[in-house]
């Protein structure tokens, strides 16, 4: 199992959820498993944390929900907004500066 | 990993100020979720009682959960976001609305009023009928 590491993940959650509602409209176990599957299992959140996280983008509105009854069960589905693909947007650019600027002290000679 | 109390965590979600809507609505949530770890562990074929221990124990712990859900203070009643603001506001609005508390208390007990209203009215004319025959009685008597 993939272990996690709080501090550095800090706003990851918030970006892997935008970027995989970009595509299409998910709910909240369908999300966890999208997580596991795009980052190879590399990133493993506390399933149950997801919510809070999704009704915080919710509330800010980056993101909207709608109730579909699906097998006896009324799943929530979360989409993105207009204002959510802008703040996608600002997270990815911002995600890599940090991935440029990591990478470039890593490869750094100081680190030989 | 013991089976997760949804009542007992709306209760702490609530408690801890939690907006009901996003109370109510997280859990209805992760018992959902709950249940398709459980449908997704017995399709691998665990047992019933041992999908329910997996289950539980990849949904994580409570404490987690309701600490996640307090740590986000946009989810929290107005009351609890602005405590000082509601601490003025609160009596001020419950002052304001003394004057229709009658009103609203008898819009809500209308049928009981109205039992109470003919009660009245049929004691009243009972009453008034007794009177009428007494005061008949004592005029051709």
């Amino acid at each position: 199992m993939a272990q996690s590491n709080p501090p550095f993940m800090s706003g990851v959650p918030e970006l892997l959820l935008l970027r995989l509602l970009n595509d299409r409209e998910m709910y909240g176990y369908e999300l966890v498993r999208s997580i596991r599957e795009v980052t190879s299992e590399a990133i493993s959140l506390g399933e149950g944390v997801i919510y809070p996280v999704l009704h915080s983008l919710e509330r800010n509105g980056s993101l909207k929900s709608r109730r579909k009854p699906v097998g006896g069960r009324t799943r929530v589905y979360y989409s993105v907004t207009r204002k959510g693909r802008e703040r996608l947007e600002t997270l990815q650019n911002d995600w890599q500066r940090i991935q440029t600027g990591i990478t470039s002290a890593l490869e750094s000679p100081g680190n030989a | 990993m013991r089976e997760p109390n949804f009542k007992r965590l709306a209760h702490r979600l609530l408690k801890s100020g939690i907006a009901p809507r996003h109370a109510h609505r997280a859990v209805t949530e992760i018992r959902d979720h709950y249940d398709d770890l459980v449908d997704a562990a017995v399709e691998d074929g665990a047992s019933s009682q041992e999908a329910r221990q997996l289950a539980a124990s990849q949904l994580g712990r409570m404490d987690d959960l309701v600490s996640a859900m307090i740590a986000r203070r946009e989810l929290k009643t107005w009351a609890y976001r602005f405590p000082r603001t509601a601490i003025v506001i609160y009596p001020l609005a419950c002052l304001a609305a003394l004057p229709a508390v009658p009103v609203f208390a008898g819009i809500a007990n209308a049928s009981l009023i109205a039992r109470w209203g003919a009660s009245l009215l049929a004691a009243g004319l009972f009453t008034a009928a007794l009177l009428l025959l007494l005061q008949l009685s004592i005029l051709f008597g």
